[in-house]
């Protein structure tokens, strides 16, 4: 027994150790190279300087993609809640006719690679109706969404009570007023777990938006890949580092103040 | 439960409506044009033409075999890290296990870059290789199927550990302590109480992980490079290169029916799971 407990306290601490190293330690090692003061991308980075995440700031292709990043994962996202929370509501309190057959359909986007969802909107829907990329990016990341905003609002009404906004209706509310007054209040959390949640997917999915791409318009991964391709400098190192801390910072600010995890 | 059925459907049906429109219809016309002969007929011509083509039977087996290995190695790594994960304090527990999800909140770019510093010929590899004397010129391990392999592994292996620690702390607190008892050794211990008891979240873990790597498209772009493709990144590279519509909605159509199967099947363990708990 004693050689066993031995062999077990040394094996947990190591394969601990290895197990994160690997998950952890390439992101380290970019954020260290981005402080590299070399032309090309190194590790160990040479010297120090802050040069490669000043230069993120001033790449025209990366303020533009970033813009359009974040207009669709905020306008996706907003779009996809108003769409979704309605039906979540319909969903958890209404004898719906064909309840499964909906939820299939608005959970869909979540089960098919997004590379076909991508294509499959710019030749039947870009092309066809003369749709602007801009657009059709929008609608592109508002559906890969909706699923994600479907699940968690359901979650969080499925184990609010339904008797409360009956309640309500009883004494005289409005079905609306109800819901404004008595359900909106006690989901905001959720709904706010399910905004980030939306919001992260969004801003960090590549293959949806891999064919909507034209002149000057093109999401924030999309043109970090192609500019890799061409330019072998710390920058997107840099920038990497930038976005891994901002969404490390915003999943741990929802963590805190909404628990976040408990929804997702 | 309200009853009024045109309110309902109100408030359900923008959803459903704009899904149906933006996302099912297009996709299914996608799939149905690699059926479609040029009279307007039925056939599956493009897929024996996919299949004769030797390029893409090597990028169709080359995603089957990486989606399998990256599967069965997460689940070894998996089960180690889960048992080391869940005999922690409570404490500790909580963090070493947000270490484990944290990657998962990174930019899956910013995660493949990371490996072209590690792998890259003038990469740490190599420079350690070198520096050990164990080759004298720098290996090419960038651009390869074992590139591939080691980013899909650090890419979808925190799902398999997370899906595995809440089977292992699901199971009977007693189970391995009894099985000792009773004589068996610890391969015995794995095989014929842990891997039954746990196997639902295995079937979880390896869905997540095995549809993860075969719909992989950034990390074969980027650390495959144009020569070693994946199904992805041939789909991509018929539609921007070749302009091959046809051969892309095949490419879909593969990729849809391997995501569906792998689906139904975590779908059917869950639900046989289901079963079980409303039993006892």
């Amino acid at each position: 027994m004693n050689s066993n407990t031995l062999a077990r306290s040394l094996f947990i601490p190591i394969i601990l150790f290895l197990v994160i190293a690997f998950l952890i330690g390439p992101f380290l090692i970019i954020v260290a190279a981005s402080f590299s003061a070399g032309d090309t991308l190194a590790f160990p980075p040479q010297g120090f300087s802050l040069r490669w995440i000043a230069k993120v700031f001033t790449v025209e292709s990366f303020r533009a993609s970033f813009g359009m990043s974040l207009f669709l994962a905020i306008g996706g996202t907003a779009a996809a809640l108003v769409l979704g929370i309605p039906a979540s509501y319909a969903l958890s309190r209404y004898k719906l006719p064909g309840a499964e057959v909906i939820r299939t359909v608005v959970s869909a986007p979540i089960i098919v690679p997004g590379i076909i969802v991508g294509l499959a909107l710019l030749r039947y829907i870009v092309v066809p109706f003369q749709v602007g990329i801009t657009l059709a990016l929008f609608l592109a990341h508002t559906a890969l969404v909706l699923p994600y905003a479907v699940r968690v609002v359901s979650a969080s009404l499925d184990n609010l009570r339904s008797d409360i906004e009956e309640a309500a209706v009883l004494l005289g509310s409005s079905r609306t007023g109800a819901f404004f007054r008595v359900v909106m209040p006690n989901i905001r959390g959720g709904i706010l777990s399910a905004f980030i949640l939306g919001f992260v997917t969004s801003f960090n999915q590549v293959p949806v938006s891999l064919f909507l791409s034209g002149p000057g318009v093109r999401t924030l991964p999309v043109d970090m890949i192609a500019y890799m391709e061409i330019v072998f400098d710390p920058s997107v190192a840099a920038l990497s580092a930038l976005l891994a801390f901002l969404s490390i910072g915003i999943v741990f600010a929802a963590e805190r103040f909404l628990g976040f995890s408990r929804y997702v | 439960m309200f009853q009024n059925r045109a309110e309902a459907l109100a408030l359900a049906l923008p959803a459903a409506i704009f899904a149906a429109a933006v996302f099912l219809v297009p996709v299914i016309i996608l799939l149905s044009d690699g059926f479609r002969d040029p009279v307007g007929g039925w056939t599956i011509s493009a897929y024996t033409d996919f299949f004769s083509n030797s390029l893409n039977q090597t990028v169709f087996l080359r995603t089957l075999r990486l989606g399998a290995i990256v599967t069965v190695v997460s689940a070894v790594i998996g089960y180690a890290a889960a048992f080391a994960i869940v005999s922690l304090e409570p404490a500790t527990k909580g963090k070493i296990t947000g270490l484990v999800v944290l990657p998962l909140m990174i930019s899956p770019v910013a995660r493949t870059y990371a490996w072209i510093v590690i792998l890259g010929r003038t990469g740490i590899v190599n420079q350690a290789f070198q520096a050990l004397g164990i080759t004298d010129a720098p290996l090419r391990i960038l651009f390869s199927e074992t590139a591939i392999f080691i980013g899909l592994l650090q890419l979808f292996l925190p799902l398999m550990i997370i899906s595995l620690i809440s089977a292992l702390e699901n199971m009977p607190k007693d189970a391995i302590p009894a099985a000792r008892v009773l004589g068996a050794n610890w391969f015995q211990v794995f095989w014929k109480v842990v891997l039954p008891l746990t196997k639902e979240g295995l079937v979880i873990g390896g869905t997540l992980v095995f549809t993860g790597s075969l719909t992989a498209y950034i990390t074969p772009a980027i650390l495959g490079g144009s020569k070693v493709l994946m199904l992805e990144t041939l789909m991509y590279q018929q539609v921007s290169v070749s302009g091959n519509f046809v051969a892309a909605s095949v490419i879909a159509f593969i990729l849809i029916v391997m995501s569906f199967a792998a689906n139904i099947l975590l779908k059917r363990v869950a639900t046989a799971r289901n079963k079980v708990r409303s039993q006892g």
